[in-house]
């Protein structure tokens, strides 16, 4: 079972905190072209999330025009990235 | 008649693929061009939508991912059309298969609809004087085939 999406991830303030410890956080932004049962389809397989769950990730990449579908390591963000490139998607990769 | 008109039907862990003779020639035809195309490779202007960016504010992190992935991308496509060409006339596809279809459609409509600049806003009916009229009746008809290939494996 995948974790929510933070919206909003704690930064350790001083030294205990450094830029490498800072989660990245993959995002999908709205495009004219993919059709939305497609990209619920394609967050359904590649994050394990339900139906529910990615339909409400779809309609807001479509509504807000972008979304977090997922976060973690860079090693991870890049692996989520090139799956959901894989599938045609339109996913960018930053550091939160 | 239990089909419904549907050109792809889940059953028994497989899928029914019901299309015409035309369409297949059409979309054997469509991919061929698609090949054609991949073969110019990442970086022409026409697939920019198969292979976007990872990083949009770091030049070098983003040097790096096309080199690690670009190659990953482009070898999947072309054996996803492989997988296409390879079931053209089949009656029926594994789940693999169907997911080959799907990709390579996609792909199609991602490169099509590039090329027309589509917007979300743009409608449905075809201006039959518009000079892309053909590509944009093969957008929609590839919109409707990649509807059917995604409802056919949530159901």
């Amino acid at each position: 079972m995948p974790t929510a999406v933070p919206t909003e991830v704690e930064v350790p303030a001083g030294e205990t905190g450094t830029v490498q410890d800072r989660p990245w956080i993959v995002i999908v932004w709205n495009d004219p072209i993919n059709l939305m049962s497609y990209v619920v389809l394609v967050f359904q397989k590649l994050f394990g999330y339900n139906r529910a769950k990615a339909t409400e990730l779809m309609l807001d990449v479509h509504h807000k025009g972008r979304a977090v579908v997922s976060n973690g390591t860079r090693e991870k963000a890049e692996m989520d990235v090139f799956r959901l490139h894989e599938h045609g998607l339109w996913a960018t990769m930053q550091q939160d | 008649m239990g089909f419904g008109g549907r050109r792809v039907v889940a059953r028994k862990g497989a899928f029914l693929l019901r299309l015409p003779e035309g369409e297949r020639e059409l979309l054997l035809q469509l991919l061929g061009e698609l090949r054609t195309l991949l073969k110019l490779g990442p970086d022409n202007p026409r697939l920019r939508r198969l292979y976007p960016a990872a990083y949009s504010d770091d030049e070098e992190k983003e040097a790096e991912y096309r080199m690690l992935t670009h190659e990953e991308l482009s070898s999947g496509r072309l054996a996803a059309l492989d997988t296409v060409e390879q079931t053209i006339a089949a009656d029926r596809l594994t789940p693999d298969e169907l997911t080959a279809w799907m990709h390579a459609v996609n792909a199609l409509r991602l490169v099509l609809g590039t090329m027309l600049d589509v917007t979300e806003d743009d409608p449905f009916a075809v201006d039959p004087e518009d000079p892309n009229a053909r590509e944009y009746m093969l957008y929609g008809y590839l919109g409707l085939l990649l509807e059917e290939i995604v409802q056919a494996q949530m159901d």
